[in-house]
């Protein structure tokens, strides 16, 4: 398996309160950047408090701006966030779903710019990034969804894997290992 | 480990790389600086419009057809879709730049990346309510003809009335119906605008500096672009701004790490309005 280089994350508008408990679960010494697209309104203020309790630090980039591991990218109202290589690139392309910033705009950049050494996550309960992460798990990155209720059969994801908010955080733990010696003093 | 889409994805970048060196090479416009994720959706996005499958197929009808070629460049460009879209550039305008443009003996003013020209007729709907508009020179500027010939004839949809509440929170003076009459589902915008906006082909990525300005406004138009020709266009920006001129950028685009990044103040911290100060 390719060593990890990004985290992408993809959430509906509902799903922010899940969010921040799950960027609470992220460890304070990630060794890769994380990029969030959120759907929002334009008035919206969401990086204050989905990094209240975030050990990484939440920032809204401008565009261009270099990606750099153990930070947490928030894609801005009214712009699409996308990742190009060792940036993100923003983008005024049209709404998708009705939504700008769009999720599947996000995993379809990871897919092109890291694919297998990408993760995805999508938030379920919205069709938008629904076909965005079955590209990026097409170009070979590991992809689950998060449901806020045990589905249990596999739905039209497929053959995705499928998580709790119980579950995520052993997920993420997988996706972060590095050997101990790498981590602790 | 590579997925199943990995093969499929490599043929399609060879594709992309050879419609692009043939568009560079027939007609002259180079768009492998531009940003890659960007440019790969919006070809995508442009592929199942005209309903072919794959760039293969594009690229043998744009090297024949200038129209398919135009139609390319369209689908690339994202203007705004309405007037005054984006109010809080245009409430920041007129609180901090017009006070020092009415200083000035004369203005001239370059919008570069017009597109369709929606937020350069917002532009001179603003400048003509703060009395300036006497003495501006408005220059717009596009890389394409075709969205070109849609700015110039100052027909635009209908503006609705979510339009007409942004004209007033953008800081309008009067009713946005003012400015225009209407023809069933269009707006023919007021001839003493249209006639005094100097509409002109210009490439950012290619041509040089062509006046000095007072004021340009080039916003979320270099967003398309890489980092390289991004910084190489604000080294044209700067050579054509005169200086205590006014550059006017996007909500989320920054100076940063731009050559002439030192040569600027930032007026606004919402904004994105700089002013030249050496």
């Amino acid at each position: 398996m390719s060593p990890l280089g990004l985290l992408v994350v993809g959430a509906p508008r509902c799903a922010a309160a899940d969010v921040e408990s799950v960027l609470a679960l992220l460890p304070p010494h990630l060794p890769v950047p994380v990029v969030l697209a959120l759907h929002r309104g334009a008035l919206d203020a969401l990086a204050a408090p989905l990094g209240r309790r975030c050990a990484l630090p939440v920032v809204e980039p401008d565009d261009k701006d270099p990606l750099l591991p153990g930070a947490v990218y928030l894609a801005p109202a009214g712009y699409h966030l996308l990742v190009d290589r060792g940036c993100v690139s923003l983008s005024v392309e049209p709404p998708e779903h009705g939504q700008r910033p769009g999720l599947d705009a996000l995993f379809e950049s990871a897919a092109d710019s890291h694919g297998p050494r990408a993760a995805g996550l999508l938030f379920a309960g919205h069709e938008d990034g629904v076909a965005g992460l079955q590209v990026l798990q097409a170009s070979g990155a590991r992809v689950a969804v998060v449901s806020a209720l045990q589905t249990g059969g596999e739905g039209e994801e497929g053959e995705m894997e499928q998580l709790t908010l119980g579950s995520v955080g052993g997920w993420l733990a997988r996706l972060a290992y590095v050997p101990r010696s790498k981590v602790l003093p | 480990m590579t997925g199943p889409g990995a093969r499929g994805a490599e043929l399609e970048a060879l594709e992309v790389d050879l419609l692009l060196e043939g568009v560079a090479r027939q007609w002259g416009f180079d768009l492998r600086s531009r940003s890659r994720p960007q440019l790969l959706r919006r070809l995508r996005h442009h592929l199942r419009e005209e309903r072919l499958d794959s760039f293969s197929a594009l690229q043998a009808r744009v090297l024949h057809d200038a129209e398919a070629l135009d139609a390319l460049l369209r689908t690339l460009s994202c203007t705004p879709p309405a007037l005054f879209a984006e109010t809080a550039f245009f409430r920041d305008f007129r609180a901090r730049v017009v006070p020092v443009l009415r200083t000035w003996p004369s203005v001239r003013v370059w919008h570069a990346g017009c597109g369709t020209g929606e937020d350069t007729y917002a532009l001179a709907i603003l400048l003509q309510e703060e009395g300036l508009w006497g003495k501006c020179r408005l220059y717009a500027s596009d890389a394409s003809e075709g969205l070109l010939a849609d700015a110039r004839t100052g027909v635009l949809p209908l503006p609705t009335q979510e339009d007409a509440d942004r004209y007033l929170e953008a800081g309008g003076k009067g009713a946005l119906a003012d400015y225009y009459t209407r023809d069933g589902n269009w707006a023919l915008l007021q001839p003493r605008l249209r006639d005094r906006i100097f509409f002109t082909q210009h490439n950012l990525a290619t041509d040089g500096s062509f006046n000095e300005f007072h004021v340009i406004v080039c916003r979320d138009t270099l967003l398309t672009f890489n980092r390289a020709l991004h910084d190489h266009i604000h080294g044209r920006l700067f050579e054509s701004l005169a200086r205590f001129g006014f550059l006017c950028l996007g909500r989320k685009e920054s100076l940063a790490r731009t050559p002439h990044a030192g040569a600027y103040e930032l007026l606004e911290d919402r904004g994105r309005i700089f002013r030249r100060v050496a």
